[in-house]
């Protein structure tokens, strides 16, 4: 098994370098940090050559990659424009952990800048994670247990709405009935802007009220999504030979759904879920601008706009390191669950 | 000779005979067992007829007819789903950005299932190191998630392809850059399964009959194997195009799709967005065609799945 | 079997007309009911028997703060390495400029006892030399005297290449800046320039905490300064930022002026303007800026107070006559019959709410139009007009399909670019219209901002010159009229790539240009103006569709609001809740 992990491990890498080539070049070729430096005005030209050279983005493609792979510390650089390299550089480049610098917050770390959000996002992620879980699992038992009622074909047809909406669309109709229109009639209301309100401050109480819309509309579409395959997944097993048997031994049909069924067919739904971080995240875009969430995904959006490729190469390698991650400990905790499956 | 009671059997026996039923009967009829996928039929034929159809009512300079005047006008009789910020009216543009939103899914479908299949089929048939490194790189598109690939792409792209005149009517080039970057950043899940079922099929006696009579590579490839796993292609085809909808949707919301003037109902929410309270028919009806769109094909895409193999495992993707 | 399918029909049904009831139009917004954050002053009782006098409660029992919806978060708050309007804006509250602008955009002294001219010898008669004296009661919120050293450190530092700062503009025209006492600033340039008011000494940094983090480190890029900036000599200083949700800064005690009346100013980030509305009409928050057109009357209508406030902006079409430009825009008569055929008033008054009104050339938003020439002409929208224009000129329209041609058969393609802000969409589209109108085809365009304002070498379209019209929102080095779009030194080009003049290269538009920056007597410089602007403006070189303010919205609670249009919060030190 260690090997297995390790093979895992060691195969991610070119996969790594493959995708930040990918990722750099289009990032590199997009748009142009220094066009208005966020401002109202054009930069002007002598600035932009100025900036231009001192920020590196004068080089060729591959010099920039390098410089940003591992570092330019042991070349010199030509800050003055003169083309004599004289300024040693003091890029230590991504594999030794330097993101390096944003071009939009000049001189502030990539890493710093990450690491302030990335806890925003998680907050998100993870109880919408949960909350998949448990009620795909829930509500696809339910409903495979309960197979041609009416109560299943409710569940069906609103599994088959939830999960063909785009994400934007709940959050706007969540938004708009639970936030503007419940005030509008003088019910309790959910708030719809950012993580906290900022004079009551940043208590649990208050992140909590502020996460509730967000993380419904996280959770729609997956949950519902995830209940069919459970419910599909539900129905096969019940239909299997050893659940016939268990139910002929007398075990009572609780003991054999719980005991049994649920645990072969929640095994699948290892896998899935596992793929859907990637899901999760790219809703987390979407949902984070909508409501004001400060978190990685506004983060990502924000930058990309301004063409700021440090921030926004480390957000992408980030999420692929994550990925990888969370793909291979789904792999290992599916083999650890079902016994017929080895790796060599 | 026969006795009558022989040949009476006989003649009883041959009426009760039935005509074997072809594969593809046999699929047409557990598809239409499947009320749903049938509902969901209907309702996307109504759609693409309301697309399509609607074009033979209005006229294109109608849909891009601009008074401002008239700017977000709630529903009424003269412009039943209202107008938009520059007085357009807003079920004109949803035909016209209706034709454009089921073009660029199903374009979108063919890229993806030429990309999938060509990549699924080359990796599972020569298998060894060609397969090793397609995979290395297909599983390298599918560790990021689908939206950020999409959003730094249409950075890339954007603007890239100037305005085509087909038909008599403009369309912003963009069209053409969301068709291509939707196809490049959807094939992955289709060539791992077109792979797999390469991986399994090469090696049933057909293939190893046709290996030995000489018969081409490229024709084992294309009109032996391929045509037994048509079944998931076309599954995961359809379920695309609803995927391509909505990643059209996605990224004009965001701001990065298809820009104007050409109507989709994607950059149609994109604007309607700060209108969420003052004028909810911006996006309500765009939104909504959204969704009853990808619902119908859900549906349909549902019943297929049943239909091509009821007993097949089903993934939530 | 019907069972399922009808029940499922039923429930998509059901949650659409749930979907439909749900998305009405909006009830009547809540009016904005801020209550003041004040304690009331308890009634003064005649006859009451209160044996001592005690004074009504004044002092409010929580602090007094005031909340900006801010829809963009400051990438910095070192003047130098941001460009943001969201962050500049901010630089009244914590940071000082050696003089700055009042709600006319007329400059009064700061941190100079008076502005430098020639009456007072501050300005030499050759106008090479400016002389600042400061004031000698000036000092940081740490207490540390504000002196020369700062301005010449502040200078020092903008040109030092180790601190990559965003723009050395205008210092980089100087030849040196010296400071002979500690009253005393000494600017010396090479030749006279013009436009020294508006744009020197924007912000003044704090030598005594940036020079040791400079001889450390080798440069101020990294400095805490410039995300904290914990020293500053506003009314305010700043307090806290917490990323992603707010920024806040309370009340400079050591400020010269005097204590600011509010005790903080806290900036709520919202994501968009919808967010900034509902805030507003909600009352969480007391002002916002960059509001859309379209939410001014709501706003009125709740009570609150829309300022619009000129900042030398206008929106216009910037024309491309360089030599890869089409034929068409290269022809004057075609550009005059183009400026006959759109109906800006109906943008303004439609598109804009009647807010804004349509200018004739750059210069009117300011100083009340005394650079604009009293000579010229509006264009007016005249569609009939500029037909007959065109069909003199040649422009013929021979195949009947509505758009005309030129001479050689090839019809009249225009190709028009901006960004894709949506007023700009929409401007786009009734352009499109109404050129067509009098058949000229407008092929439209729009590009994100970063791709359509990037360079030369970035391809960008504006810079390559693939546009015949460029639509942007755009100003002086206001409040000076000075621009330098249109030299001749600034065409982009393989050699010259970074150049920004996209428009092209007149002769004699070069020469007035050239001659104005070095003119030191006003009244010949807003000659030479006049003169600029009636030659653009006749030869519609640049097209303006309408003036573009800054919007203020703000709570109506508030006394004192004025805003500057050059230095927009210049006194909210006298910002004040009314009780």
């Amino acid at each position: 098994m260690s090997r297995y992990i390790i093979r895992r491990l060691l195969q991610a890498i070119p996969l790594l370098f493959i995708i930040s080539v990918l990722l750099f070049v289009l990032m590199i070729n997009t748009g142009d940090p220094l066009s208005t430096l966020g401002g109202r005005r054009v930069t002007r030209p002598e600035d932009r050559e100025r900036l231009s050279r001192q920020l590196g983005l004068d080089q060729p493609i591959y010099k920039q990659y390098l410089f940003w792979l591992i570092g330019n510390d042991w070349t010199k650089v030509d800050m003055e424009g003169d083309g004599i390299a004289e300024t040693p550089g003091t890029r230590k480049g991504i594999l030794r952990g330097d993101f390096g610098t944003s071009m939009v917050q000049r001189g502030k770390a990539v890493t710093e800048i990450i690491l302030d959000r990335l806890p925003n996002t998680l907050i998100l992620m993870i109880p919408a994670e949960i909350i998949v879980i448990i009620l795909s699992l829930a509500v696809g038992v339910y409903s495979a247990l309960r197979q041609y009622t009416v109560t299943d074909h409710i569940i069906t047809g609103l599994s088959f709405i939830g999960y063909s909406m785009p994400i934007f669309f709940i959050a706007l109709v969540s938004m708009y009935i639970f936030g503007v229109n419940f005030k509008a009639w003088g019910l309790p209301y959910l708030p719809t802007v950012g993580m906290f309100d900022p004079k009551i401050g940043k208590t649990t109480g208050q992140v909590l009220l502020h996460m509730v819309l967000p993380i419904f509309s996280l959770t729609v579409i997956s949950a519902a999504g995830y209940s069919r395959f459970v419910r599909s997944q539900m129905l096969e097993v019940i239909s299997e030979d050893y659940i016939r048997t268990a139910r002929s031994k007398g075990l009572p049909n609780r003991m054999v759904i719980t005991g049994h069924a649920l645990k072969n067919a929640a095994l699948p739904l290892v896998t899935i879920i596992g793929l859907d971080i990637p899901l999760l995240l790219g809703g987390a875009v979407v949902t984070e601008s909508i409501f004001a969430w400060p978190g990685m995904g506004r983060l990502f959006i924000d930058h990309l706009s301004r063409s700021d490729t440090p921030v926004v190469m480390g957000i992408l390698m980030m999420i692929s390191v994550a990925v990888i991650l969370s793909q291979l400990i789904t792999d290992i905790i599916y083999a650890w669950l079902d016994p017929r499956i080895r790796y060599s | 000779m026969m006795g009558t009671a022989e040949s009476d059997v006989i003649k009883i026996q041959e009426e009760f005979k039935t005509e074997a039923l072809t594969p593809g009967q046999l699929m047409r009829m557990r598809f239409v067992r499947h009320k749903m996928a049938v509902f969901g039929l209907v309702m996307l034929v109504v759609l693409i007829l309301y697309s399509f159809g609607g074009a033979l009512f209005f006229s294109e300079a109608q849909a891009n007819f601009t008074d401002t005047k008239l700017r977000l006008s709630s529903p009424s009789a003269a412009h039943p789903f209202g107008t938009d910020t520059v007085g357009r009216d807003i079920l004109i543009r949803t035909i016209y950005g209706g034709q454009i939103s089921l073009l660029i899914g199903m374009a979108a479908v063919v890229v993806e299932v030429v990309l999938g299949v060509l990549i699924g089929a080359i990796a599972g048939y020569y298998g060894g190191w060609i397969d090793g490194l397609l995979m290395r790189f297909t599983e390298a598109m599918f560790n990021i998630p689908q939206l950020f690939l999409l959003l730094v792409m249409a950075k890339f792209f954007g603007g890239s392809v100037p305005d085509i005149n087909l038909f008599g009517r403009q369309f912003s080039g963009s069209v053409i850059v969301i068709i291509v970057i939707i196809g490049l950043t959807s094939w992955m899940y289709l060539a791992r399964i077109v792979r797999a079922n390469f991986l399994s099929l090469k090696e049933r006696e057909f293939v190893l009959a046709a290996h030995t009579t000489g018969t081409s590579n490229l024709s084992i490839i294309f009109q032996h194997i391929l045509p037994n796993s048509i079944a998931p292609i076309i599954v995961s085809g359809t379920l695309s195009v609803a995927n391509a909808i909505l990643s059209e949707a996605y990224i004009s919301f965001l701001g990065l799709g298809v820009k104007p003037p050409t109507a989709t109902w994607g950059n149609m929410l994109e604007g309607a967005y700060n209108y969420v309270a003052t004028a909810p028919w911006l996006w309500i009806f765009p939104g909504l065609l959204i969704v009853l769109t990808v619902l119908s094909i859900n549906f349909v895409g549902d019943g297929l799945r049943d239909a091509v193999d009821p007993h097949a495992l089903i993934d939530a993707g | 079997m019907k069972i399922k399918l009808w029940l499922i029909v039923m429930t998509v049904l059901i949650v659409f007309s749930l979907v439909m009831t749900a998305c009405q139009p909006a009830a009547t917004p809540v009016p904005a009911t801020d209550e003041p954050v004040v304690v009331e002053p308890t009634a003064a009782e005649p006859a009451a028997p209160e044996p001592t006098a005690e004074a009504p409660m004044e002092a409010p029992m929580e602090p007094q703060v005031v909340t900006f919806a801010w829809t963009q978060e400051p990438d910095s708050l070192h003047p130098f390495y941001t460009d943001m309007w969201f962050s500049a804006t901010l630089q009244q509250l914590y940071l000082c400029w050696a003089w700055e602008f009042d709600d006319q955009n007329v400059a009064y002294p700061n941190l100079v006892k008076e502005i430098p001219s020639v009456e007072n010898g501050g300005i030499s008669a050759d106008g090479l030399t400016i002389t600042l004296h400061l004031r000698d009661d000036i000092v940081w919120s740490d207490g540390e005297p504000i002196t020369s050293a700062d301005f010449k450190f502040t200078y020092d530092m903008l040109m030092d290449d180790a601190n990559s700062v965003n723009s050395k503009y205008p210092y980089d025209a100087l030849d040196s800046v010296e400071a002979p006492d500690a009253q005393t600033v000494v600017m010396n340039f090479p030749e006279p320039f013009s436009a020294w008011e508006a744009n020197f000494w924007r912000g003044i940094l704090p030598k005594h905490v940036l020079q040791p983090v400079f001889d450390t480190e080798g440069s101020m890029m990294g400095a805490d300064w410039n995300l904290a900036p914990t020293v500053g000599c506003g009314p305010y200083i700043f307090d806290e930022w917490e990323s992603g949700s707010f920024l806040r800064f309370t009340k400079n005690e050591n400020y010269w002026k005097g204590t600011a009346k509010i005790d903080d100013v806290f900036l709520q980030f919202v994501p968009d303007d919808a967010a900034q509305t509902a805030a507003l009409l909600a009352g969480d928050a007391d002002l916002g800026t960059f509001i859309p057109v379209s939410d001014v009357p709501t706003f009125q209508d709740a009570g609150l107070t829309v300022f619009t406030v000129d900042s030398g902006y206008a929106e216009g079409w910037f024309i491309n006559f360089r030599d890869m430009a089409s034929p068409g825009i290269r022809d004057v008569v075609v550009r005059q019959a183009i400026a006959m055929s759109l109906d800006r008033e109906a943008i303004s008054q439609d598109l804009l709410l009647g807010l804004t009104h349509p200018v004739e050339t750059l210069w009117d938003p300011i100083a009340g139009g005394a650079y604009v020439s009293p000579d010229i002409v509006p264009w007016k929208y005249d569609p009939e007009a500029a037909k007959t224009m065109l069909e003199d000129a040649g422009y013929i329209d021979t195949d009947g399909d509505g758009i005309r041609e030129y001479k050689d058969g090839s019809p009249l393609v225009l190709v028009h670019g901006t960004t894709i802000r949506e007023i700009r969409q929409d401007i786009q589209a009734v352009a499109q219209q109404q050129l067509r109108e009098v058949g000229i085809d407008l092929a439209i365009e729009s590009q994100d901002s970063d791709i359509f304002f990037g360079g030369y070498a970035d391809g960008a379209p504006p810079a390559i010159g693939d546009q015949d019209i460029m639509e942007w929102s755009d100003s002086t080095y206001f409040p000076d009229p000075d621009t330098d779009y249109w030299l001749c030194s600034q065409l982009p080009s393989a050699d010259n790539p970074y150049g920004y003049n996209y428009y092209g290269c007149d002769e004699k538009l070069d020469a007035l240009f050239q001659a104005q920056i070095i003119e030191t007597d006003p009244t010949a410089r807003e000659a030479i103006f006049h003169e600029i602007s009636k030659y653009m403006h006749d030869n519609v070189l640049w097209y303006g569709i309408y003036s573009d303010p800054d919007l203020w919205v703000v709570n109506s609670n508030l006394t004192n609001v004025k805003f500057s249009g050059v230095t927009p919060f210049y006194n909210i030190w006298e910002w004040d809740f009314a009780k």
